[in-house]
């Protein structure tokens, strides 16, 4: 266990976009390292959670610049690697689930298709094979009629089915890690305890390292190990997602202090104060 | 039933081949908050587009302000029954300002005072009006959604339908428009309908709630007794447990 290195290593992340009137930090400075687990980044939006996924995959847009002290991929520096060495590793090694079903599907491609295309980018693999490889895989992420919906586009599947389509495509590689942008956001409760499923298995039984980006406390606290808490591109504190509900940054207690619960009713619901110090400093 | 009722008995509605209401019953009195809960495919946003005359192919029976709804309802009857939809991002004309937006619903229902009626929706949503000759890509998912609430407001409906109103916004912005909901409610006694599959947000909001199942209320109940006993069919105890299950144990 000593000997392996870990699977990602993240040393003081800095994500900056230059705009004509000032530069915005999305990212700053971000340190984790991620093993066979299951970690949480959790934040609301802009707090750079889904910058970081994307950082890890060179997939961060123009005009984003990606710094580090360190970033590597099981030992693998990937800040000095080329375009093309990042590239392999996507998909293959590295794999994102994206937040959005609607926009991240092609439209005017089959899904099973697109399944498929995943599978011969990164294996040499015929059409057959690679069809039969799709099929397998939409049965895995629990879709009925996978010869059906093979042959079915984007806008001809429910929301639910797209986002286990693009599990399915990022799966289907065989990645070592997988970086979940939202994965369940848009799922009903029993569906997305199904997906959750899929992927505790994935990460028990393939040793799979898992980032998991939510804003959904209650949902990371039961089903990942360790939960970062970003805002405004910092990291406000980092713990086992068991204790997050002990969390003691006041960012932590204010976002999980405005979450309705059905066993505690109160008249009213305790709102956010945000405050400027947790910006500077850490 | 008197203003801001709603009634619904035996609705039924049918796109083509798919029955996707099947006897639908419920009432809802004045002032009252009423929770309707169910997976998406259930029906339940179907109920709410019935309600707001934005579906007119339907049977049954519906009253609300105990008339009759026809299947055509006149001008006057969309000002007693305001929408709020679920996504801000999409729900606002992308090249309207606020104030054109807003203006919009005064101008098809000839009401006077524009100006005075904008500036007080605005200032009953908790925007100052800075944001009034703004476009809604300069404004946040939470102010979005304000200027929808807003919107709907501005032409003093009695009852308000909410469409999953906060699902798409962060925790943080959610326990805003929830209190705000919960303070116009109160301010100007309204009745509301409010459509989610978090049944911690339905529990928060409403008195009453209605499971929804593939077309049909499966089940009816007040939300103590629900939070007490559980429910009485299996798929209401499922989502019970599941919004349980993610529900954090406070330190």
């Amino acid at each position: 266990m000593t000997e392996e290195p870990p699977l990602v290593e993240v040393r003081n992340l800095r994500v900056r976009f230059h705009t004509p009137t000032r530069i915005v930090e999305a990212v700053r400075g971000l340190s984790f390292s991620l093993g066979r687990e299951k970690l949480a980044i959790v934040g609301e939006s802009g707090s750079g959670k889904s910058m970081t996924g994307r950082a890890l995959l060179d997939l961060v847009p123009w005009p984003g610049e990606v710094q580090a002290d360190a970033m590597r991929f099981k030992g693998q520096d990937l800040l000095g690697m080329s375009g093309e060495a990042r590239r392999r590793l996507r998909g293959r090694h590295l794999s994102m689930v994206m937040q959005d079903p609607k926009f991240s599907l092609n439209p005017v491609m089959t899904v099973g298709r697109q399944i498929a295309e995943a599978y011969q980018l990164h294996r040499k693999a015929s059409r057959s094979e690679a069809r039969e490889r799709a099929l397998a895989m939409l049965e895995d992420v629990l879709i009925r009629e996978p010869s059906r919906v093979f042959d079915l586009y984007p806008h001809e599947v429910s929301g639910g089915m797209g986002q286990r389509v693009m599990i399915a495509m990022m799966l289907i590689g065989e990645p070592d890690v997988l970086i979940a942008d939202e994965p369940t956001s848009a799922l009903d409760v029993t569906v997305q305890a199904q997906i959750l499923d899929i992927l505790e298995k994935l990460v028990t039984d393939r040793g799979m390292g898992l980032i998991f980006i939510s804003h959904d406390l209650p949902l990371v606290s039961a089903f990942c190990d360790r939960v970062i808490v970003m805002y405004g591109g910092r990291v406000m504190e980092s713990l086992p997602a068991r204790e997050l509900a002990k969390g003691q940054h006041a960012y932590t207690r204010g976002l999980l202090g405005c979450l309705p619960d059905l066993d505690r009713p109160v008249r009213r619901l305790a709102t956010l104060q945000r405050d400027e110090s947790w910006l500077r400093g850490g | 039933m008197g203003p801001g009722s709603i009634v619904v008995r035996n609705l039924n509605v049918r796109f083509g081949e798919a029955h996707v209401l099947k006897d639908v019953s419920f009432t809802v009195g004045s002032g009252e908050s009423f929770g309707l809960v169910g997976e998406s495919g259930s029906g339940k946003s179907t109920v709410l587009r019935v309600l707001s005359g934005l579906n007119r192919n339907w049977d049954g029976v519906v009253e609300i302000d105990g008339n009759p709804l026809p299947q055509r309802p006149d001008k006057a009857f969309f000002r007693s029954v305001q929408m709020v939809f679920q996504d801000p991002f999409g729900s606002l004309h992308p090249r309207m300002t606020i104030d054109a937006i807003l203006a919009e619903p005064l101008a098809i229902h000839g009401l006077d005072q524009p100006d005075r009626r904008i500036e007080r929706a605005l200032a009953e949503v908790g925007l100052d009006g800075g944001f009034r000759f703004r476009f809604p890509h300069q404004l946040s998912g939470g102010q979005r959604q304000r200027v929808a609430i807003a919107r709907a407001l501005i032409l003093e409906p009695r009852i308000l339908l909410l469409d999953e109103p906060t699902s798409a916004l962060d925790v943080s912005i959610q326990a805003e428009v929830l209190n705000l909901l919960q303070d116009l409610k109160l301010r100007l006694g309204l009745t509301l309908l409010l459509v989610s599959h978090n049944l911690a947000v339905v529990g928060h909001m409403c008195s009453r709630v209605a499971v929804m199942k593939l077309g049909r209320i499966v089940e009816e109940s007040d939300i103590d007794s629900l939070r007490k006993q559980g429910g009485q069919d299996a798929y209401t105890q499922e989502l019970i447990a599941a919004s349980r299950r993610v529900a954090l144990a406070s330190a």
